[in-house]
């Protein structure tokens, strides 16, 4: 695959919003995540990721490594589900995401430093 | 639920004497070195090479039939040496330790399907050790997904603080990081405290 021109006007970061992103299968968000990572474009997305569902992640960006493509950096925050929110997801067959998800190209994203409740990282502007 | 009871029925119908221990974690945190002294230690023989050069172990390296003993107990294992599971593999990062650029693209890609199939075998495990390099800091997104994951699977998970012989180690901020899992601190290396991991697997595997 040839690589893709950066921006020369710096990185471009995509705000996904909760609405948005709950009409979507997670095979779907898994390849829109893709699509645009792989445009060095660094994705906000307003919804948290199950372990398996990172876990999907972290496969799927295994799988289309290359020389051009070196894998991601993501972070975010995973809020616990309170009781009430576990009996909704459970009744609604879906269950309730909140959090937060930053990922990247690990070729923009260079660092990602991170605690439980907070996030800092380092974009690469060339 | 689905898992467990795959669990249960393989307990049942299916050879359970050989329990799979998976050793866990991101590359360069000493799991080959790990697996070694544990297979040297009960069968007489090592089981892979280890490097400083990340992604050295880029297959499931298996030793069968490994009888750990400790404090009167005794269990049977097959050990599993799993890739070191990462998010990004630059062959940019070999070609830096000195190894040649053909060369460094092909451990690459080895390197990407090695983490592929460490975590397809999630799937598989019946407990696992993760390991972490006591002077790095532990709370990242790999260790986060991959404990997160055991959990959700109902695995029996050890947090086993690598490295402690090296003058930066911090082993408490692993065990800061994730309180709710079992933890001990060794140094594989310098086979420090090794018997408290043992006593800890015979214990909670």
């Amino acid at each position: 695959m040839a690589k893709k021109k950066k921006n020369k006007d710096g990185v471009k970061i995509e705000f996904l919003s909760k609405l948005r992103l709950q009409e979507k299968a997670f095979e779907d968000k898994l390849d829109m995540i893709m699509d645009g990572v792989k445009d060095e474009n660094i994705l906000v997305l307003e919804e948290a990721l199950t372990p398996q569902e990172k876990t999907q992640l972290i496969e799927k960006s295994m799988e289309e490594c290359d020389e051009d493509f070196p894998g991601i950096e993501f972070s975010g925050f995973d809020a616990r589900e309170n009781w009430i929110e576990k009996i909704l997801g459970t009744i609604t067959g879906k269950p309730q995401k909140n959090g937060l998800l930053i990922v990247g190209s690990s070729d923009v994203m260079e660092k990602v430093e991170e605690d439980k409740d907070a996030i800092s990282m380092i974009a690469k502007l060339e | 639920m689905l898992e467990r009871l795959k669990k249960l029925l393989s307990g049942l119908f299916g050879n359970k004497d050989q329990i799979k221990l998976g050793i866990y974690g991101p590359p360069n945190t000493g799991k080959t070195t790990l697996a070694n002294r544990i297979s040297e230690e009960f069968t007489g023989e090592e089981m892979g090479s280890a490097s400083e050069v990340p992604h050295e172990t880029r297959a499931v390296q298996k030793k069968e039939k490994v009888d750990l003993k400790s404090d009167g107990k005794e269990i049977s294992m097959n050990l599993l040496d799993m890739p070191g599971i990462s998010t990004k593999v630059d062959y940019k990062e070999f070609v830096d330790h000195g190894i040649d650029e053909d060369e460094a693209k092909v451990r690459s890609k080895e390197a990407t399907k090695g983490v592929v199939e460490a975590i397809k075998w999630l799937d598989k495990v019946d407990a696992v050790l993760v390991v972490f390099d006591s002077t790095d800091d532990p709370y990242t997104q790999v260790n986060v997904t991959i404990l997160g994951n055991l959990e959700a699977k109902d695995i029996p998970i050890i947090l086993v603080a690598n490295k402690t012989d090296l003058e930066e180690a911090d082993p408490e901020s692993i065990k800061d990081a994730f309180p709710q899992y079992n933890f001990t601190q060794i140094s594989a290396k310098e086979k420090e405290n090794m018997d408290d991991l043992y006593r800890k697997i015979v214990e909670n595997v």
